[in-house]
């Protein structure tokens, strides 16, 4: 359906590329008429020229090339470290829509914390046969050496970032949940800060409930958490150091925060207890927000060949002398396979009916299941289960018969290591591309602390597919971002 | 029987080492079999000891010197009442299959059945398996009775043939190895072959002149899980059940999870160990022949160049930005 009849009854140039088809459209309805909430921007994009809206891009891309917010790509040979891409419109939701995903996003982390709790512990829910055990103890992420230990609150996730996708009826439904070390949340703060520099009156205008307490939230989270009084607690940020494509965000949020960034030889452990190189002498740590791996942080237990981490310290963990967080062991939850339960280990644990819904998964180790995704996978997205990052997938639609044949053989060789799922026509935002409006995929990623109680940032990172057409929005594989605004109406 | 038992290690570093964090698995188990009435830990640089029970049940240790030293040396002594075990039955009923099958789909002991690191099944154990023909048949107990006896017979016994940690497959080239290779190889053909879940115990043995196994070093051999019997230990070093004499110190998946140390360091040096166990009974019939050629701590009887022991923090700078890049 060619849409440009009907949006362009506003008879504007810049909206000639804009596509609407089956994908749910963030600003448009099906006709074409903009959504009540997003009206205000859309008469705002009539009114300024193609000019003035490709001088406030530049105006953007200068304030984040000045500010240092980049990442890296592994991948590619040059190394480089690049601007992550930052489109000018705002992905607008609702008070109404954000109250629905709210409550089912504290609904999905109180489970999955019950359910690592369990897990480490009892395993009652692998014993009632709800979640089968060997999904459990082959995941790559479960991690032996938690078993029996205790976490402080019975908190095993105090960072989360949920991926979220809109379905073509418009309900949000979780992809992913990345309950292991999520990153992202310094570009949605950067984000912000850039719009209201770009967009300030329509900004205070529309009433976008605030994300700057970010940093202070997530100090009260890893504060409350502390073995210490709070008062007298020490944070610090654990990072795998410079090479690491996240290493911007580490430094930017221990800015934030106030806290000092750290990599794994300014720490050592003695007595049981971690200790930080200071030019004052060692100072004691109380809580450790870390940026690496499970299997890197302490090469007595874990990886020996580790340079990242700190010999000794989980052994001050299991003691309750110094707070990891996230959790170690938490990426069993988050393994895609595992996923396909969430559902019910929600109905397990809380006896209520998952608000936000799955998206259908295949499991590449049940041979029927598995049969049904080797015949279609022109059609499905298969995806590594210990992976993130949009690294190790396949998305069937758009792919070659060679990567099928790769997938093939993958998939044979390694069952338990793959699941498939639908591809899913995610929901579409404006963008602004090429001095036109266009419509691209979008996901959204929330934020959710746990430290206490739960808090959600009003909002997330909105990452793009700026590939017309492309389904992938991950920064690594070409993706972008926007600025997220939740109204107070 | 009553046991004193003496473990001395020491490490010998070729340069000045700091900040080494060190774990000891040492202390005999408290089980149905036998108490650990007594047991004294020394180490030098002195140390304040810290202690954790893992989810084996097993006793750690550990400590943490910063200041810079050359040698560590760690004295181990305990004393261990060893009960005799009751009589295994000639055999199980065939059924017994059906039994295992069925605690194995309830998730039973899960990780002493897949294959560990070191227990991975390879092709030359593919080799063996074929040539003593590891399959289900008859019962389970005297068949594993037979292993335990053939595996014995098909490796040489050849201290210093391989390392404590060496992956079975070099064991099963030459067909010569340790008690840690019988072991492994038992394990991983019994995991495997046979589906039982089967567990490394590291320990000592009170030895007698029979044993193939070496004196005056730690020993090792397996538990299997068996229907109504519960762990059932095999020795097949020295073709034998496990009785009287063995002392049972920690239990897991294969070796790396339960070495008798573990440390990791700051500084380049390389390292030298010596280890030497002193197995003594405190009542009954001494044997004194036992007692007088091992003892003299001072005696290294196992040495090593164990870098693969006390890992060393090299810093290289490409191999870090690697491990900074695998980060999600």
């Amino acid at each position: 359906m060619n849409a440009v009849g009907r949006v362009t009854a506003t008879d504007d140039v810049r909206f000639a590329a804009y596509e609407l088809d089956d994908a749910y459209d963030e600003m448009f309805t099906p006709e074409g008429v903009p959504r009540p909430h997003y009206s205000s921007l859309f008469d705002r994009l009539l009114d300024l020229s193609p000019a003035e809206l490709e001088m406030r891009q530049q105006t953007a891309d200068l304030s984040f090339l000045h500010q240092g917010v980049t990442f890296t790509v592994y991948s590619d040979a040059r190394g480089t470290e690049r601007i992550f891409p930052y489109d000018l419109l705002p992905r607008i939701i609702t008070a109404g829509e954000w109250e629905t995903v709210e409550r089912g996003l504290i609904q999905r982390i109180t489970a999955l914390n019950l359910f690592l709790h369990d897990i480490y512990h009892k395993g009652q829910i692998l014993a009632d046969r709800v979640v089968p055990f060997d999904l459990v103890y082959s995941s790559k992420h479960y991690r032996r050496e938690m078993c029996g230990l205790d976490t402080p609150h019975g908190v095993y996730v105090a960072v989360t970032g949920t991926d979220l996708i809109r379905l073509t009826d418009g309900r949000f439904a979780v992809l992913e949940d990345n309950l292991r070390v999520p990153s992202g949340a310094s570009y949605m703060l950067a984000n912000r800060q850039v719009m209201k520099r770009i967009f300030p009156g329509l900004f205070s205008l529309y009433g976008v409930r605030p994300l700057e307490f970010y940093g202070q939230a997530l100090q009260n989270t890893l504060a409350a958490l502390s073995p210490a009084s709070p008062d007298e607690t020490t944070i610090v940020l654990l990072s795998p150091g410079v090479y690491n494509s996240a290493y911007f965000e580490h430094t930017f949020l221990a800015r934030q925060m106030g806290i000092p960034l750290v990599e794994g030889r300014d720490l050592a452990v003695h007595d049981n207890t971690v200790y930080m190189r200071t030019t004052a002498g060692l100072r004691r740590v109380d809580v450790i927000y870390r940026r690496i791996d499970d299997d890197f942080i302490d090469p007595l237990i874990f990886r020996k060949d580790s340079m990242l981490g700190v010999a000794g310290l989980f052994n001050a963990y299991r003691a309750g002398n110094v707070t990891l967080a996230n959790a170690v062991g938490t990426g069993v939850a988050d393994d895609k396979a595992v996923y396909a339960y969430v559902p019910a280990i929600i109905r397990y644990y809380l006896g209520e009916e998952p608000i936000l819904p799955n998206i259908e998964t295949y499991q590449c180790a049940d041979p029927k299941e598995r049969g049904y995704v080797l015949a279609n996978l022109d059609k499905l997205v298969v995806k590594a289960v210990g992976e993130s990052g949009g690294y190790g997938m396949l998305v069937g639609p758009h792919s070659t018969v060679e990567e099928r044949e790769t997938f093939r053989s993958l998939i044979e060789a390694n069952p338990r290591n793959y699941i498939a799922q639908p591809t899913i026509n995610l929901s579409r935002a404006p963008c602004f591309l090429d001095g036109r409006v266009e419509a691209r995929h979008v996901d959204l990623r929330p934020y959710i602390l746990y430290g206490k109680r739960v808090t959600i940032l009003p909002g997330g990172l909105t990452r793009v597919a700026l590939r017309r057409g492309s389904l992938v929005v991950n920064s690594s594989q070409g993706g972008g971002s926007k600025d997220t605004w939740v109204l107070n109406w | 029987m009553h046991y004193s038992v003496r473990h001395t290690t020491r490490f010998q570093y070729t340069a000045p080492i700091s900040e080494s964090v060190t774990e000891v698995r040492m202390q005999p188990r408290s089980t149905e079999y036998q108490q650990c009435s007594l047991f004294r830990l020394q180490v030098r640089p002195q140390a304040r000891l810290f202690v954790y029970t893992d989810a084996q049940q097993n006793t750690v240790h550990h400590f943490t010197q910063p200041g810079v030293h050359q040698q560590l040396v760690i004295v181990a002594e305990s004393e261990v009442l060893v009960y005799p075990r009751p009589l295994l039955p000639e055999r199980l009923p065939n059924d017994a299959w059906v039994q295992i099958d069925d605690s194995n789909a309830a998730g039973a002991h899960y990780e002493m059945l897949i294959p560990s690191e070191v227990t991975a099944p390879t092709d030359r154990l593919a080799q063996l398996a074929k040539e003593l023909n590891v399959a289900r048949r008859g019962d389970p107990l005297s068949l594993l009775i037979e292993l335990n006896h053939m595996l014995h017979r098909a490796i040489a016994y050849d201290a210093g043939s391989t390392r404590v940690d060496s992956p079975i497959d070099e064991a099963l080239h030459h067909r010569r190895g340790v008690c840690q290779d019988y072991t492994h190889i038992m394990l991983a053909l019994v995991r495997y072959y046979l589906h039982i879940p089967c567990r490394y115990v590291s320990g000592y043995l009170f030895h007698s002149r029979t044993d193939t196994s070496a004196d005056g070093a730690s020993h090792a051999w397996l538990d299997v899980w068996l229907p109504t019997l519960g762990w059932v230990g095999f020795d097949p070093t020295n073709d034998m059940l496990v009785g009287e004499r063995h002392i049972e110190v920690a239990v897991g998946r294969d070796y790396t999870d339960v070495p008798p140390t573990r440390g990791i360091y700051k500084g380049n040096a390389g390292s030298e160990l010596a280890v030497h166990v002193r197995v003594r009974m405190l009542q009954g019939a001494v044997n004194e022949d036992d007692a007088d050629a091992t003892d003299g701590d001072q005696t290294p009887v196992y040495r090593s160049t164990a870098q693969q022991l006390h890992a060393r923090y090299a810093e290289t700078l490409a191999a870090i930005q690697m491990q900074q890049q695998q980060q999600q």
